[in-house]
C-alpha cells in the first residue's frame, strides 16, 4: 500500500474510533436499525380491527364472522349493542364493520341476493385494500362451504369505503410525511445549531452574559418551534394544492397537534445536542433517533402489524400519536377522543422532552 | 463602580478528571491595570480566565471580581464584565449590525442606549463601514476591534480579552494595543491572554504560567531585574565555529543561562566577576555587548528552561 494512503487510513481510523459516542454511532446504531426495519417492514396487513353487527339468532352470518376471526387477519372490535358502526370506526375502535343483511344471511341468501355491508377504514389506503381482498376470499370460502363449492358466490357483500372513496395512498401517506418532514428538520436545526454555537465558540459569547438557563435555552429552541410551526403549515397547504388532501378537521386541532409535536422534536434536538460533542455527532444522533421514530410512527406500514416488542417501543415514539392526530384530524374531521388521547399522549412527551433538555443543559463549559 | 479591586482570586484550582488544568493560583488586580497571562499554548491562561468570568466552576478556591462573588451562579459578574473568547466571537454569517443587535440583545440593553453605545464605540475603534456589511467579508483586524466593540457594548468595568490578537497582521495588532491602553484610560480594567513577548511588554504587570502554576508576577522590568540580577552578554562569533567555546562555557561557574538567538548567543551571569572569567577565553573575533535582558529571555529561563 502506498505510503501516504496507509497514513491517511490509520489517521482517519483512529481520529473516528476514538471517540466512544462515534463508536456507538457507527456500530450501535446500524443494529438497532437493521432490527428494526427488518421486524417492522411486513407488508402483510394484520391485526385489522373488525366489529360486526347482526340481528338476535343469525347463525349463518356468526359464522361468516368467525371464519373472519379465525383467518389471522383480524381481531375482534367490541361494541356495546345499538352502537352506530360508523361512529366506532370514525373514533378509531374499529378498522372495518361487517354488518348482516336486516333480514338475516340466511334468509337473504335463498332469496338470492344476501348482501352484507362491509365498512372500511380508508386514511389508509393499503390497509383498506387488503381487507377488502381478504373479505371476498374469506365470505366465497364460507359460501362454497355453506352451499357447496359452485356456489361460492352465493354469499354477497358491499364494501363502503369511508373517508378516502378512491382509496388513494396520497391521502393517507400525506399526513403522515408531513409529521416526519416538520420532525426531521426540527430535530436537525436544532441540535446542529447549538453544537455549532460550541464548535465555533460563540456559545461562549452567549453564556457569558447574564442569562438564566431558561432564557438561553428558550432563546435557542423558540426560533426552532417558529421554523417548524411554519414547516407545518407549509405542507399541509402543499398538501392540499398537489395532492388534494383536505382537512376536515378544525385548523385549531391541526395548529395544536403541530405546536405538541414541534416542541417535543425541538426538544429532542436540544437533548442531542447537550450530548453530540460536535456537528457531525449531532446530525448522526438526530438520524440515529429520526429512522426508528420514523418506521414506528405508523406513517409507511401500520402498527398494528409490528411484533408486540415494536409496538411497546411505538408508544413511546412521539410521532406515532402525531401521525394518529394529524389523519384523524385531516382525514376523518377531528374525533374528540382520538384528538385529546393522542394530544395528551404527545402533549406529556413534550413536556418530558423539555424538562431533559433542561436538566441536561449546561451554562458551563465544564 | 465600586472602590473593590478588579480581582482578587485565592487558591484557584480546577481539575478535569485526573489534570489539573489550573493549580493554586492567587493573584490580585487594581482597577485601570492592564494585567497580562503570558504562558505556552496548554498553560492554564485561558482555563483561569474562563473561571474568572463564570464559564467554568473551579474545583477549589475563590475568586472576587469587582467586588462580586460567585454566589448567584456569577450573574452579577457578567453585568460588569466583558469577556473576547479566543475563538472568534461574532457570527460570520450576520452583517456587523446584525450581530451587535444580538449581542445588546444578549445584555438586554434598550434600543435607545445600544445605538448610543455603537455610535461611540464605532469612533472608538474607528469603524466607517455600513452596518449592512457582512462580517466574513472584513479583513482579520478590522474583525477582532469588532468583537472587542461587541464584548465592550454594555460598557463593563472588566474587560476579559483571550489572545485578542492570535492571527491578526502585525500592524493591526499595534492598532489593537492602541484600544486596550485607551480601555485602561477610561478607567476600566483589562485582563488579558499573548502569547507575544512585544505585547507583554506593553501590560502593566504579567502573570508567568506554566503548567497550570502561577511562576512569577511583576512588571515586564521587575521581571527581567528578579530573573537576571546579574549583567547579560551577548555574543556575536561572526560566523567562525564556536561549538568548543560554547561548550566550555556551559560548565562556566556562574552561568545563569545561555541560549541561542538566530546567529548570536546570550549569557546571563550571577555577577560581573563570574562573567569576566567565564568570558576570559572569548576567541578574538567574537564581539561582546553587554545588554538588557528581555522579556523572551525571561520566558526562556523561567518557562522553558524547567522543562528541559
Amino acid at each position: 500500500m502506498n505510503l501516504t494512503l496507509k497514513a491517511f487510513v490509520k489517521k482517519e481510523l483512529t481520529q473516528a474510533l476514538r471517540d466512544v459516542r462515534m463508536r456507538a454511532l457507527m456500530f450501535g446504531a446500524p443494529i438497532i436499525q437493521l432490527t428494526i426495519f427488518g421486524l417492522a417492514l411486513s407488508t402483510e396487513i394484520k391485526n385489522i380491527k373488525l366489529a360486526v353487527f347482526s340481528g338476535p339468532g343469525d347463525a349463518m352470518f356468526g359464522r361468516v364472522a368467525d371464519g373472519f376471526y379465525s383467518s389471522g387477519w383480524f381481531l375482534r372490535a367490541g361494541h356495546a349493542p345499538g352502537e352506530d358502526p360508523y361512529e366506532l370506526i370514525a373514533s378509531g375502535r374499529a378498522d372495518a364493520a361487517l354488518i348482516a343483511p336486516a333480514a338475516g344471511l340466511a334468509r337473504s341468501a335463498e332469496r338470492g341476493g344476501g348482501r352484507m355491508q362491509l365498512l372500511v377504514d380508508a386514511t389508509n389506503a393499503t390497509k383498506a385494500r387488503a381487507v377488502e381482498a381478504y373479505a371476498r376470499n374469506i365470505i366465497a370460502a364460507q359460501a362454497a362451504r355453506e352451499y357447496g363449492a359452485r356456489d361460492d358466490a352465493a354469499l354477497k357483500f358491499d364494501v363502503r369505503v369511508l373517508y378516502n372513496p378512491a382509496m388513494e395512498s396520497s391521502m393517507f401517506l400525506v399526513p403522515g410525511v408531513m409529521g416526519m418532514l416538520v420532525c426531521l428538520i426540527t430535530i436537525i436545526l436544532t441540535a446542529m445549531s447549538l453544537t455549532r454555537e460550541k464548535e465555533m465558540g460563540t456559545f461562549e459569547t452567549i453564556v457569558s452574559a447574564p442569562l438564566s438557563n431558561a432564557e438561553v435555552l428558550l432563546g435557542k429552541t423558540v426560533p426552532y418551534i417558529l421554523l417548524g410551526l411554519a414547516d407545518a403549515a407549509l405542507v399541509v397547504a402543499a398538501g392540499y394544492l398537489i395532492f388534494g388532501v383536505p382537512v376536515r378537521g378544525p385548523l385549531w386541532q391541526l395548529g395544536l397537534a403541530a405546536l405538541a409535536l414541534v416542541v417535543t422534536t425541538v426538544s429532542i434536538g436540544t437533548f442531542i445536542s447537550t450530548v453530540a460533542r460536535n456537528q457531525q455527532q449531532a446530525m448522526l444522533g438526530g438520524f440515529m433517533f429520526l429512522f426508528p421514530a420514523i418506521l414506528m410512527s405508523g406513517i409507511m406500514y401500520p402498527v398494528e402489524n409490528m411484533p408486540r416488542a415494536v409496538i411497546a417501543a411505538a408508544y413511546l415514539d412521539p410521532l406515532m400519536y402525531f401521525v394518529r392526530l394529524i389523519r384523524n384530524i385531516m382525514l376523518k374531521g377531528g374525533d374528540v377522543h382520538v384528538l385529546w388521547a393522542n394530544l395528551g399522549a404527545l402533549g406529556l412527551m413534550a413536556l418530558l422532552a423539555a424538562g431533559l433538555a433542561y436538566k441536561r443543559f449546561r451554562q458551563t463549559l465544564n | 463602580m465600586n472602590a473593590a479591586p478588579a480581582l482578587e482570586v485565592k487558591g484557584l484550582s480546577i481539575k478535569f478528571g485526573d489534570f489539573t488544568a489550573v493549580d493554586n493560583v492567587s493573584f490580585s488586580v487594581e482597577r485601570g491595570e492592564i494585567f497580562g497571562f503570558l504562558g505556552a499554548n496548554g498553560a492554564g491562561k485561558t482555563t483561569t480566565i474562563r473561571m474568572l468570568c463564570g464559564l467554568l466552576e473551579p474545583t477549589s478556591g475563590t475568586a472576587v471580581v469587582g467586588g462580586l462573588g460567585f454566589g448567584d451562579g456569577g450573574r452579577g459578574i457578567k453585568k460588569i464584565v466583558g469577556y473576547m473568547s479566543q475563538k472568534f466571537t461574532l457570527y460570520n454569517d450576520l452583517t456587523v449590525g446584525e450581530n451587535l443587535d444580538f449581542a445588546a440583545g444578549l445584555r438586554k440593553l434598550d434600543a435607545g442606549y445600544a445605538a448610543g453605545r455603537r455610535r461611540e464605540l464605532f469612533e472608538f475603534i474607528g469603524f466607517d463601514r455600513p452596518l449592512s456589511t457582512l462580517v466574513a467579508s472584513l479583513p482579520g483586524g478590522v474583525k477582532q476591534e469588532l468583537a472587542l466593540a461587541a464584548a465592550m457594548l454594555h460598557d463593563p468595568e472588566i474587560v476579559f480579552l483571550d489572545e485578542p490578537t492570535s492571527g491578526v497582521a502585525p500592524a493591526s495588532r499595534a492598532r489593537f494595543w492602541t484600544l486596550i491602553r485607551r480601555i485602561t484610560g477610561m478607567g476600566k480594567t483589562v485582563i488579558v491572554t499573548t502569547h507575544y513577548m512585544d505585547e507583554a511588554e506593553q501590560c502593566g504587570r504579567i502573570a508567568l504560567m506554566r503548567t497550570g502554576a502561577l511562576i512569577a508576577l511583576d512588571s515586564p522590568e521587575g521581571l527581567k531585574r528578579s530573573t537576571f540580577p546579574g549583567p547579560m552578554a551577548e555574543l556575536d562569533f561572526k560566523g567562525a565555529p564556536a561549538e568548543a567555546f560554547i561548550c566550555g562555557l556551559e560548565k562556566a561557574a556562574g552561568l545563569l543561562e545561555l541560549s541561542p538567538h538566530g546567529m548570536r548567543w546570550h549569557a546571563a551571569f550571577s555577577d560581573r566577576a563570574a562573567m569576566a572569567a567565564a568570558l576570559a577565553g572569548l576567541p578574538p573575533t567574537a564581539a561582546m555587548a553587554l545588554i538588557n535582558p528581555s522579556l523572551e529571555d525571561v520566558f526562556i529561563r523561567l518557562v522553558e528552561g524547567r522543562e528541559r
